[in-house]
């Protein structure tokens, strides 16, 4: 029981997936794939197409924000990060932390009253906003098994699959 | 008028004159508590509409994380959005299968259809807590409002005085029903700090967990910076007193299932004021009237007996 309890916990951490940080070499050069795979549960990782991606978008600060140093494409950020310098990091994750809710991270948000930057959004959140939203917006693939399969794990989850009712049931909605 | 009944009514405006101040200061205390504004740490969750994509993995969360029925269909069975109820006028609401549910509103001002999650806002001060005779609610420190089984009678009154509509009744269960809603997963995780089930599972980060006064300025900061796409509102920052959910919307709020009629104070207002005069009527009236009385039965006592005794005689 405590065991299927611990799967249970596990099962609703959703596939929080980890961008590798795209390490650019002395030439500066962006990789060509990034695996998101860290932390998927639900459904497997991926193998994200960068270099296909920087053919459909080729401002960075897009998806990357002021982290280049050369500029942000959206007018919010530009008030402040027009002319930035470049970060030390370009990885999502470095801001996008993978579980924005602990008390330890709230606080650190808190601490500063401030701070400016107090509505981060999780990792996870992070690519879905950003991803879903543009494939949507471009008429790209946008159901979630486009991108990533769903595990066991996952058909569980939702009841689907092999693991859908079984029926007898109908509704069970009361009013 | 004689002296003695004079001295005697002047006596008892006195006990009247004291008692009433005495009530007048414990009602004034009563009045007092209405400015409570919820616990200074109380946690929230900010649902954004314009994120939510209806995945319905929050109610999958939710079904696994309370060991809940199984359910009619899958999780990722979409058919539900189109279930209405009550001739078409009712979408679907929490059940005690279900703490939450998500509908699909096709609005006219917005291409894409917007999703709305639904469960208990677990208001700052609760109309079912209030309602309940048995305190069979609670209002915790971290902003839950969660419901004790083992007191509760089955008179439903919550499922009354609810503004939201969300309590639900298993009334399947013919020896133990009890009333089932959303506990903001107190037990296994709010209490110790840790975000709810459907928050953690959420992938669009539609639902943001945090402090209920940080998140009220996240919100007015996200429509700040995006005015073109929020409606200027925060649902649940004063409803009824305030909720510890709150909701964004890019549409208006009454067009994707929202009540915007409710009164902005808490709903226990309504009756608090009335409920405040009682000590003072029981207060003052037994001394005014025994004031009254004591008057009348000293200045008229004897011509009374008279005109009784006249009447009697014409009775005969």
């Amino acid at each position: 029981m405590k065991s299927r309890k611990i799967w249970a916990l596990k099962g609703i951490i959703v596939a929080l997936f980890l961008l590798a940080a795209p390490s650019f070499g002395a030439a500066g050069e962006p990789p060509a794939t990034v695996r998101i795979d860290s932390l998927s549960h639900l459904y497997d990782g991926i193998d994200f197409d960068h270099e296909m991606h920087v053919g459909v978008e080729e401002d960075c600060s897009v998806c990357h924000h002021h982290v280049f140093g050369d500029g942000v494409a959206n007018k919010q950020c530009a008030r402040c990060h027009s002319d930035s310098k470049g970060t030390s990091s370009v990885a999502c994750r470095d801001c996008h932390v993978e579980e924005p809710f602990t008390l330890e991270h709230m606080m650190k948000i808190e601490a500063d009253p401030n701070r400016y930057h107090i509505d981060i959004t999780g990792l996870k959140g992070a690519y879905h906003l950003r991803c879903l939203n543009c494939h949507i917006e471009m008429d790209a693939p946008s159901e979630c098994a486009d991108c990533h399969e769903r595990t066991d794990i996952g058909d569980r989850f939702y009841r689907s699959g092999k693991y859908a009712p079984t029926g007898g049931e109908s509704g069970g909605h009361h009013e | 008028m004689s002296g003695i009944s004079r001295r005697k009514f002047l006596k008892s405006t006195v006990v009247a004159g004291g008692s009433a101040a005495a009530a007048m200061s414990s009602t004034k205390s009563a009045f007092a508590m209405k400015e409570f504004e919820g616990y200074p740490d109380s946690m929230g969750v900010l649902v954004d509409l314009t994120r939510c994509i209806g995945c319905r993995t929050c109610e999958a969360a939710c079904n696994k994380e309370h060991n809940l029925p199984e359910p009619a269909v899958p999780f990722d069975n979409f058919s539900v959005f189109d279930q209405v109820f009550h001739g078409g006028k009712q979408k679907r609401r929490p059940t005690e299968k279900a703490y939450t549910v998500v509908n699909r509103y096709e609005t006219k001002a917005q291409g894409a259809p917007v999703y709305r999650k639904i469960q208990c806002n677990h208001c700052s001060e609760p109309a079912c807590l209030t309602s309940c005779f048995v305190n069979a609610y609670k209002k915790t420190k971290e902003g839950a409002v969660i419901y004790n089984a083992d007191v509760c009678v089955g008179c439903r009154m919550c499922m009354v005085a609810c503004p939201f509509g969300v309590p639900a009744y298993s009334y399947d269960s013919a020896l133990h029903p009890e009333i089932i809603k959303c506990n903001f997963c107190y037990d296994k995780r709010l209490k110790n700090g840790q975000p709810p089930a459907c928050v953690e599972a959420c992938p669009q980060d539609a639902l943001t967990f945090g402090h209920r006064k940080t998140l009220v300025k996240i919100a007015h900061e996200r429509i700040r910076s995006n005015h073109k796409k929020y409606v200027d509102y925060v649902y649940g920052e004063k409803e009824v007193g305030g909720t510890s959910w709150m909701y964004l919307s890019s549409v208006p709020f009454d067009q994707v299932g929202f009540n915007t009629t409710l009164q902005k104070h808490p709903i226990l207002d309504n009756t608090k004021s009335f409920l405040g005069i009682v000590p003072m009527v029981l207060g003052i009236w037994p001394a005014m009237f025994l004031g009254f009385h004591l008057l009348a039965k000293g200045g008229k006592g004897e011509k009374e007996d008279k005109s009784k005794n006249k009447v009697e005689v014409h009775g005969e």
